[in-house]
């Protein structure tokens, strides 16, 4: 059992030190690469966002941006009722917020940008 | 085998079978439906080591029944131990495989799931609880440390599953399940902390009797103050001794084989000098209180009706004398007895004359001043070896010694039964 502790606890380190270096390596890369997103954004009103209400066609507004989270609700932590409660609406206080009066972590918020489908009109 | 032992082989499969259920159970409540693969594997490895946690925890619960009913205590460590470290290793592959699931997902989130300052305090209640855990085994397995310092350090296991509850509590609130598994391991930490080491249900004795036998142990007696312990030869007990008016008792439980016990309900106990607190026990006096809690131990619970041979280590010869002073033998029983030299020897004198009076009880005494003794020499004077069950008792180093000795000869793992008189 000695053993056995002894080299989880080495495998463990050598793969979390792996994946530290992977990302190190990554992080001065040659070629900036700038998201296809950016360059051209679509532009959406919450009109727009709102006919995309549930669970297999999930907009929502964050923060004047629209994501499309269809594909990530099935794999949200928490309860899906929670995050279904927010399509098709704009999320931005529930999203800062958690509902729980926490915000998302840097994670999190990294997750986020691949979702993004376009920004939101600003209506006046 | 007869149908007590067969009984006592069921009892020992109770505590494998306890955390086999609690973790079957909780992986199929939170079984994960429809996400991806790496993430379920978090998710099923995450439950499935909070649960062997809580099994594990539940397993160092000493109270007597608790212990009967699960195998005795020895058994109970034992899966406290595995279930302990296989709990570990799942926890391990838990945040690992929620980094595997973001690299697939894209390679850059693969760091920001591991790094802690990507997150915020309910992720790093996992990782305090982690590196609690690992901690507290490194401890447990790398250092040899002496006793005290050694149990202190252990229970920051404890405060690591604590803490690695706590973070799921903050990551998912308060499921249904979370709150079970809490309250099994408050319930299991509490009554460790109060019942166990405070001795809330401990049983006041006083001792009438203190004898020194040898050198370097003594013998005392102690009779019950209220309700008594039943105790059967072979078991052990958790004495904690009180001041007396010339002696200082250490408080603490020590575990004490029981080494006679008498009709009037009074038990005996022979207690050598190792370390700080028995040192000091070799001064106690008579009329001093003592908290006994048990019994406990399976050791010689069930003896076959098969020749058997009893290998003592020193202070270890205490279950058998009082195996052997509560019944004459009814099978041929050869005592191999191993001490330092015969003056430090406990009942040797009445070892030899139970011999002469019990054709079915040989001994075999050797006394021997360095190191471990010759085993293979030794097992060759037994004669039918191979025909015997056989009973081991004493420090650890000597348990392990020998046990690969009697493989070599040929008994089976079934036929051999030893306790250690060491809890680690
Ligand atoms: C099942 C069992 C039965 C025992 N029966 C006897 C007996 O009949 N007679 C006898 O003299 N000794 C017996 N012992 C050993 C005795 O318990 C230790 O010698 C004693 O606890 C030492 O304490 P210490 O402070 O004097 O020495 P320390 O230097 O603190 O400890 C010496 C060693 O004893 C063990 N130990 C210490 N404290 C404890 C504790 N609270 N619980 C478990 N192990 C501990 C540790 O392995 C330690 O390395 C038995 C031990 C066990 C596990
Ligand atoms: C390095 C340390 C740890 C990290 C980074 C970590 C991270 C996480 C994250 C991000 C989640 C949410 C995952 C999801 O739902 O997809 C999670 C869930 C969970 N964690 Fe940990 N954790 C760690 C240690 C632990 C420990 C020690 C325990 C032991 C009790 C534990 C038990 C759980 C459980 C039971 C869940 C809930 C799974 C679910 O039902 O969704 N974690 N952890």
């Amino acid at each position: 059992m000695r053993t056995l502790f002894i080299l989880s606890t080495i495998i463990f380190w050598l793969a979390a030190g792996g994946v530290w270096l992977a990302d190190y390596l990554r992080a001065t890369p040659p070629e900036q690469t700038a998201p296809a997103a950016i360059a051209a954004p679509r532009e959406y009103s919450l009109a727009d966002v709102a006919t995309h209400n549930h669970q297999h066609d999930c907009w929502m507004a964050i923060e004047g941006q629209v994501y499309d989270l269809t594909g990530y609700v099935p794999a949200h932590p928490a309860a899906p009722e929670i995050i279904l409660a927010w399509c098709g609406k704009e999320a931005s206080q529930a999203w800062q917020t958690k509902t729980r009066g926490r915000p998302h972590s840097p994670y999190a918020q990294n997750l986020l940008p691949q979702y993004r489908t376009g920004k939101l009109r600003q209506t006046p | 085998m007869n149908a007590v032992s067969s009984s006592s082989a069921l009892r020992r499969l109770a505590a494998p079978g306890l955390v086999l259920l609690m973790t079957v159970a909780i992986v199929l409540w939170a079984w994960p439906e429809s996400l991806p693969l790496w993430r379920s594997v978090a998710i099923v490895s995450a439950w499935a080591g909070s649960g062997l946690l809580a099994a594990s925890l539940l397993l160092m619960v000493r109270e007597p029944h608790l212990a009967q009913l699960l195998g005795g205590l020895e058994n109970m460590y034992r899966w406290h131990h595995r279930s302990g470290i296989l709990a570990y290793v799942l926890l391990l592959c838990h945040p690992l495989a929620l980094t595997l699931d973001s690299w697939l997902e894209s390679p850059q989130l693969a760091w920001q799931m591991l790094a802690p300052w990507a997150h915020s305090w309910p992720v790093w209640l996992g990782w305090a609880a982690l590196l609690l855990l690992m901690f507290g085994l490194s401890v447990t397995f790398v250092l040899r440390l002496p006793y005290r310092l050694w149990r202190h350090l252990h229970f920051s296991l404890g405060l690591g599953v604590l803490l690695g509850l706590a973070h799921v509590y903050a990551l998912l609130g308060g499921v249904t399940l979370l709150l079970v598994l809490l309250v099994a391991a408050a319930l299991a930490l509490g009554w460790r902390l109060i019942a166990s080491d405070l001795g809330v249900a401990a049983h006041p004795y006083r001792v009438t009797q203190v004898s020194h036998p040898s050198g370097a142990s003594i013998e005392i007696r102690l009779a019950p103050c209220a309700g008594s312990l039943a105790v059967s030869p072979g078991q052990f007990v958790l004495a904690a001794f009180n001041d007396g008016p010339h002696f200082h008792g250490c408080g603490e439980y020590h575990p004490f084989s029981v080494s006679a016990i008498h009709a009037d309900h009074s038990l005996s106990l022979n207690i050598k000098a190792f370390g700080p607190c028995t040192q000091k026990l070799q001064q106690l006096e008579t009329d001093v209180l003592v908290r006994l809690q048990g019994p406990f131990g399976i050791f010689l619970d069930s003896l076959p009706a098969a020749p058997q041979l009893w290998v003592a280590g020193g202070i270890g010869i205490t279950p058998f004398i009082a195996e052997l002073r509560a019944h004459p033998r009814s099978q041929p029983t050869t005592l191999l007895y191993l001490f330092r030299n015969a003056a430090e020897a406990a009942f040797l004198d009445e070892l030899t004359a139970l011999s002469t009076a019990d054709p079915k009880f040989e001994l075999l005494a050797q006394a021997g001043e360095r190191g471990l003794p010759d085993f293979a020499a030794m097992l060759e004077k037994i004669g039918q070896l191979q025909a015997r069950v056989v009973y081991i008792c004493g420090p650890a180093p000597m348990v392990n010694a020998l046990l690969p000795h009697l493989q070599q000869a040929g008994i089976s793992d079934t036929a051999i039964h030893f306790e250690k008189f060491d809890f680690r």
